[in-house]
């Protein structure tokens, strides 16, 4: 059983994202425990005056997701999109960690998002693989897989399951694929000798 | 030019910082620019709207009242900070100020980078709908390796990095002028006449008439037949006279109607195209003035009621009645609140009226069964009530034997059936009855309600006794005017000719507590400005919780299961608030936990009157099979255990005859559905089976027992005791139906004055309830047609007591 961390992309109350990771997490329960996380009550992420303070003082908030990614196995993101690009909320979130710990350096990670329009989040999806890439947070993304919902206001019935098969379907191949992808990553980097350079750094300095 | 630049981070060092400084300087002859800071702008949340809040505004306002924005970002992450991210999406959300603005972006890093991706970034986010910024293109200005670039002034210290600055900076001022002059508004005129367009509504077309001058929006009428009464047709006022006073199309939807809101926007729209205009150039004007209006407001009255309901505003009446001042503060943008989706009857034992009527088959029946009910079961406090109401039905059956007789009623019989029919037990074995001094009140008093609200303007169709589903009994005046329209209408012209006030769209915060006294509420304007309402009094007239389905299964110990997308009869604004408000000065709640369902309301939209809803005397009720399975006669709550058992979901079988008892609908209303497929209709049973998925043959049987028991006057298998029509008619009806959240009988604890009490039992000075808010009184089920009777009889007592109480009376 993989052990995967879910982040909710937004700190609204009413959102389709957490009713897909709700879903993923019931449908794909005999094959990974995947809990939830919601990043609503993190503070908003603002950078230190001095760079030494950066590993100091780290909100207990922050520490606390930090320790959940360290935890798991994998990632799975779902982002909505907010004026083509991810939530301020979720970039907060991804800022405190490659600030301060840089967990989710090396960490497997899975993109999905669902939006009220027909496009399915797609242009915040693709921001999201370029933040994730940059050297600060350097998360393994896997390669050329996009689960992208759209018109997700419909997409659920009453018990919060999708409604489309074929969408269903969809989604259990890249979850599949991204079980193998998460084994193989793990394997890579137990074979890498290389030492993980803890480095301070400031945006600003 | 007025040019606002942004610092795109909350960082206190910041190089994009230094170089916004460096440029006002620099460019101070050319160009006035104000540099804003973003570190006190709260990160975005669409659930937490902000939109109000001062630097929100000041934001706003001062990027439309610029020439041309310039945004610094860093890069953080490959992308641009998350605190400039939250600010744009607070101007995307329901502020639009970027829309069409000239924008210049720079950006400087200590890396060789400058901050290109988030540059980038930045470009598509400026370029999303909803942002639509006018992005100068080209001319892209990256100050790398920043932390080298000034020197100990300030001042960029490479001559050429200036001169790239200033011919970018130069062009951008020249970009702004002409892209400026895309946002002035193009002249048009439009081709005078009537248009007829349809809008598409909740419940389909809505057919709309639109005439215009050259110059003007002059008039909008819409046909809104098909919509749900009470909340839409505020929509079919309010918009059009925003549109009409603005000339414009930039309008906020209701809170509740959205989407009929926007339906009347887009039919306007099409008769604007047809006019000859494009649209969009309207979508441009800004809002109407009524809507920009944000001062806060202050009042100073004797007594303020909390909900613009049946209740709230009978306590208002009175209050006016008594000489007092009087102002209804209601949440939603029109008065009614659940009184105006009721069915209209209101119970009162009245036998001198009832005597016209003839008794019905099974009626007697249905006193004797329950005057056998034995004593050791019946509280000691009504008692008394139950023999002297043995001795009032036994002269009734000495004096007409076994002759017809007139229908029977007293306050007593009343009385009893709201102690029996309340009387519940919970899932964890506590019993519930209702509080003997409030059930007399209500009984007693019921009548006068009813004559009252007669003074008032309430006409009744006084040649028809009226029994709702689960009332037991036929006691119910109905008022001419369909649904509870008929009361609200009357209450709110009176309230207003007799000098009261009532305030729309201004849902209540909190109470004004001072020295640990209630001098009156704090409210939230239409747009979000505070009303403040000074009171000695304060009646809380709000509704129950039927529509905050977290809130039901918080409190729930009566249901097994309460489904997240249960439906409610219920207006969407009866989200317990005044119950919340109550507890914040410490009141006291009973009964929480017994809510009722209305067994027969619409499966997908828990309304009531949807399909033929007929008097259960004939209700044929059956199930997915097309087998009866309960007392049609039984109150709601059994009526709702016995569906839930059969999966919920069941239908209503009518006939011609049948239909013509159902209530609040029309021949095109029932044809219309009919079309519609929400209720199906056919000329013989075996073919209404088949529409509904039964077995022909197990409906025939169904229907030819029922109608023999009608024969009978006897129902050996299910011992319904009230009978009226048989199912022999054609053409016949089945209308589906559902159990959905109707009535909180719990809440906020009263005494008879309807005085609030702490959890000692003592009154909190100069708070009052009335109506659903409290509790008590239908412990764990109201009989139907009580809910009117507890409003008015209630809502009238705590205007008097607020009166009397404040003159220390």
């Amino acid at each position: 059983m993989m052990n995967y961390l879910a982040i909710v992309g937004t700190n609204s109350d009413v959102s389709t994202n957490r009713m897909l990771l709700q879903f993923m997490q019931k449908h794909f329960s005999n094959e990974a425990k995947i809990d939830l996380y919601e990043i609503k009550d993190l503070p908003a992420f603002i950078e230190k005056e001095d760079i030494e303070d950066a590993e100091v003082d780290i909100p207990e908030q922050v520490k606390d997701l930090s320790d959940r990614i360290t935890k798991a196995e994998g990632v799975i993101i779902a982002t909505p999109e907010y004026d083509h690009a991810i939530p301020a909320v979720l970039k907060s979130a991804l800022e405190w960690i490659s600030y301060t710990t840089q967990t989710l350096k090396n960490k497997p990670v899975m993109i999905v998002g669902a939006s009220h329009g027909s496009l399915g989040s797609s242009r915040a999806q693709a921001h999201l693989r370029q933040i994730l890439d940059s050297p600060e947070l350097g998360a393994r993304l896997m390669p050329s897989s996009e689960f992208l919902l759209g018109k997700s206001q419909s997409a659920f019935d009453n018990s919060g399951s999708l409604i489309s098969a074929e969408k269903v379907a969809e989604l259990e191949e890249i979850f599949r694929e991204f079980v193998l992808f998460t084994e193989i990553t793990t394997e890579l980097l137990s074979k890498r000798t290389l030492k993980k350079k803890t480095k301070k750094f400031s945006w600003q300095e | 030019m007025k040019i606002i630049a942004i610092v795109g981070t909350n960082a206190k060092k910041s190089y994009n910082r230094m170089l916004l400084q460096f440029m006002k300087k620099h460019f101070e002859s050319r160009a006035a620019i104000e540099i804003l800071e973003i570190a006190d702008v709260p990160m975005f949340n669409q659930s937490d709207n902000q939109t109000n809040s001062e630097i929100i505004q000041t934001f706003n306002e001062k990027i439309i009242a610029s020439d041309g924005v310039i945004i610094a970002t860093p890069e953080y992450n490959h992308s641009i900070p998350s605190s400039l991210k939250s600010v744009l999406e607070w101007l995307s959300f329901e502020l639009h100020p970027l829309a069409g603005k000239p924008v210049m972006i720079i950006g400087a890093s200590q890396g060789t980078q400058g901050s290109s991706r988030a540059q980038l970034h930045l470009r598509q986010i400026l370029d999303a709908p909803g942002v639509e910024a006018n992005v100068m293109p080209g001319y892209e200005f990256l100050l790398g390796s920043a932390h080298k670039a000034f020197d100990e002034s300030g001042n960029l210290n490479q001559e050429g990095t200036i001169d790239f600055l200033e011919v970018c900076f130069l062009r951008f001022l020249r970009f702004a002028k002409i892209s400026n002059q895309l946002n002035q508004e193009e002249e048009f005129t439009y081709n005078p006449g009537v248009y007829e367009v349809n809008a598409i509504g909740h419940s389909g077309k809505l057919p709309m008439k639109v005439s215009f001058s050259e110059t003007r929006i002059e008039s909008i009428d819409i046909d809104a037949k098909g919509e749900t009464e009470g909340i839409a047709d505020v929509v079919f006022v309010r918009i059009p006279n925003k549109i009409i006073e603005g000339q414009t199309l930039n309008v906020d939807a209701l809170s509740g109607a959205s989407e009929t809101s926007n339906a009347v926007i887009d039919g306007v729209a099409k008769a604007v195209k047809l006019a000859g205009v494009n649209p969009d150039i309207l979508k441009r004007r800004p809002k109407p003035a009524s809507s920009q209006m944000r001062e806060d407001e202050e009042y100073t009255c004797d007594v303020v009621v909390v909900g613009g309901g049946g209740a709230g505003l009978s306590a208002a009446a009175v209050a006016l009645q008594q000489g007092a001042s009087a102002i209804v503060l209601e949440k939603y943008p029109a008065v009614g609140g659940n009184t105006i989706r009721s069915g209209g009857p209101v119970n009162a034992a009245d036998p001198e009226w009832q005597q016209q009527f003839n008794e019905n088959p099974g009626e007697r029946q249905t006193i004797e069964n329950l005057l056998s009910t034995d004593e050791s079961l019946i509280h000691p406090e009504y008692i008394d009530d139950f023999h002297a109401l043995k001795a009032e039905f036994t002269a009734y059956q000495e004096k007409f034997g076994t002759q017809k007789a007139h229908l029977f009623d007293s306050p007593l019989l009343h009385r009893m059936q709201t102690y029996f029919g309340g009387k519940r037990t919970d899932l964890n074995g506590s019993t519930i009855y209702g509080q003997y001094d409030l059930v007399k009140v209500l009984t007693d008093n019921a009548l006068e309600s009813v004559h009252w609200l007669e003074d008032i303007g309430v006409e009744y169709d006084k040649s028809i006794v009226f029994a709702p589903v689960g009332a037991l009994w036929r006691r119910g005046h109905k008022p001419v005017k369909s649904y509870g329209s008929a009361f609200i209408i009357a209450l709110s012209q009176y309230v207003e000719e007799n000098g009261g006030n009532i305030i729309t769209d201004t849902p209540v915060k909190q109470l004004i507590i001072e020295d640990g006294k209630i001098t009156g509420v704090i409210a939230a304007g239409v747009n979000g400005q505070k009303i403040t309402v000074h009171a000695k009094a304060v009646v809380l007239a709000s509704g129950g919780f039927g529509a905050n389905t977290q809130m039901l299964k918080e409190y729930n110990t009566y249901w097994s299961h309460i489904d997240d997308d249960i439906k409610t009869t219920n207006s969407y604004a009866m989200t317990g608030d005044g119950i919340s408000l109550g507890k914040s000065a410490g009141a006291a709640l009973t009964g929480m936990g017994f809510t009722q369902m209305m067994p027969v309301a619409d499966p997908e939209t828990g309304e009531l009157f949807s399909g033929l809803q007929v008097p259960p005397e004939n209700f044929v009720i059956v199930n997915k099979k097309g087998e009866r399975f309960v007392n049609e006669f039984s109150g709601r709550d059994v009526l709702t255990k016995a569906a839930i058992e059969q999966g919920s979901l069941f239908y209503l079988i009518a006939d011609d005859e049948i239909k013509k008892t159902a209530a609040n609908t029309s021949q095109e209303k029932i044809d219309r559905q009919v079309e519609a497929g929400t209720l199906f209709r056919a000329d013989t049973i075996e073919e209404l089976a088949l529409k509904v998925n039964m077995d022909p043959q197990v409906l025939r049987t169904t229907i030819d027992k029922y109608n023999s028991y009608v024969d009978a006057g006897f129902d050996p298998e299910f011992h319904k005791d009230t009978f009226s029509l048989k199912v022999e008619k054609a053409p016949f009806y089945a209308t589906p139906r559902k159990p959905a959240v109707h009535h909180t009988m719990g809440g906020i604890k009263i005494d008879t004055k309807t005085r609030v009490l702490d959890e000692n039992g003592q009154p909190i000075a100069h708070l009052y309830a009335a109506g659903e808010v409290a509790g008590g009184i239908h412990a764990g089920n109201r009989l139907g047609g009580n809910a009117l009777t507890d409003i008015f009889t209630f809502g009238r007592i705590a205007g008097k007591t607020a009166v009397e109480e404040m003159k220390g009376l």
